[in-house]
């Protein structure tokens, strides 16, 4: 059990938070990395060749 | 019958090349498992937000004061849900679109006195406390201009508010009973009391109902200081934000940005407007496929090619 628990939020969260300020714009830096890698996801989507298309051609 | 011309919009081309399968049942299992085991992954890595509620409890505890001035500013009517309107109670505006008076058509459907509500039924149930029954009788007993001149020789004294040995002392007279009730009514909401009174005044013992608690706990200035902390004010995009470090709704962005930029920063019917603004924006994304220039932009910005380049270099 004890174990269990060690496992648990590993990394913490719960100190006091960081914010980029910018003109208006107001943004957490927690949200900045998740808006981040978002577009990383996008870009990978882009990107990223669709799997099995070597063996596809090789078909062909 | 004529024939039409090509419109590059609407129109598509017939499809002359090869086709290949494509298992959508697949694909969908394989993307399930993998964001199951990515969801279980980060809750061990980072847990989640365990931020303790705040209570009529906890907020009077930790700043009785504040709490003894938000009741008094509840007797006299300066208390944002004492002054709200619709749909809480008709002394105020309330919120309109224009000259749409929407808070108003719809009327008060959620009525909360907040004298009655938030002070004297609670009160009212303490049981075996002679000295309060007789503070209760003599409010109830007095006119209304009696009251008034009591709650206002209270609030003026509010600034000079102590609070000592579990007593809220103000340095004022002609204050009637108001000392014992405020007294009373803190000394209630630091037990706990105070909570349980505000969410069972209806339906029963297992209720649900956290309305009065939470416009209660709204009015005071404990709760906003405790928000502006955490980001979590509107001017802060706080809709967009989550306690601590931890990432928050970040697709509320559009929502959230109205409230940051004129005319919707400084007005009073923020919520209303930037409602319809964003009801605007979802019926036109709805829209999309119908109106002509905006159902161009994926054919002009060519996104697609990129997906599909393969099939473009072959073609």
């Amino acid at each position: 059990m004890a174990f269990l628990w060690s496992l648990a939020s590993l990394i913490s969260l719960e100190g006091k938070g960081h914010y980029i300020h910018w003109h208006f714009i107001y943004l957490s830096v927690a949200n900045f990395i998740v808006i981040l890698l978002m577009v990383l996801v996008f870009l990978a989507a882009l990107f990223v060749p669709f799997p099995g298309r070597a063996s596809r051609k090789e078909s062909k | 019958m004529s024939k039409k011309g090509f419109r590059p919009d609407v129109d598509a081309p017939e499809y002359k090349g090869h086709y290949a399968p494509y298992d959508i049942i697949k694909e969908g299992t394989i993307a399930i498992a993998v964001v199951a085991i990515l969801v279980l992954f980060l809750s061990i890595l980072f847990g989640s937000p365990d931020e303790p509620s705040v209570t009529v409890k906890s907020w009077a505890n930790a700043d009785p004061i504040d709490f003894a001035t938000t009741a008094i500013n509840e007797m006299n009517g300066s208390s944002i849900t004492a002054s709200y309107g619709a749909p809480y109670n008709t002394n105020g505006s309330g919120q309109a679109l224009g000259p749409l008076k929407l808070a108003q058509w719809t009327g008060v459907t959620i009525p909360v006195d907040p004298v009655k509500d938030f002070v004297l039924d609670p009160l009212a149930s303490v049981p075996n406390d002679s000295d309060l029954k007789a503070a209760l009788a003599m409010w109830r007993g007095a006119s209304a201009s009696q009251q008034t001149t009591w709650v206002t020789n209270y609030t003026n004294a509010d600034p000079k508010m102590t609070f000592s040995n579990g007593i809220i002392s103000v340095p004022a007279t002609n204050v009637g009973p108001l000392p014992k009730m405020i007294n009373e009514l803190t000394e209630m909401a630091r037990s706990g009391a105070l909570d349980q009174a505000l969410i069972t005044g209806k339906g029963g013992y297992y209720t649900t109902d956290y309305t009065k608690p939470l416009l209660f706990i709204a009015d005071s200035g404990y709760l906003p200081n405790l928000a502006q902390n955490q980001h979590l004010l509107g001017s802060q995009w706080g809709m967009m934000n989550e306690t601590n470090s931890y990432p928050g709704q970040a697709w509320l962005w559009l929502y959230t940005f109205w409230y940051q930029v004129s005319p919707f920063s400084s007005s009073a019917n923020a919520d209303v407007q930037v409602w319809a603004v964003m009801m605007l924006l979802s019926v036109l994304l709805l829209l999309v496929p119908v109106i002509p220039g905006l159902r161009a932009i994926p054919r002009k910005v060519k996104i697609y090619r990129l997906i599909w380049r393969e099939h473009y270099r072959n073609s």
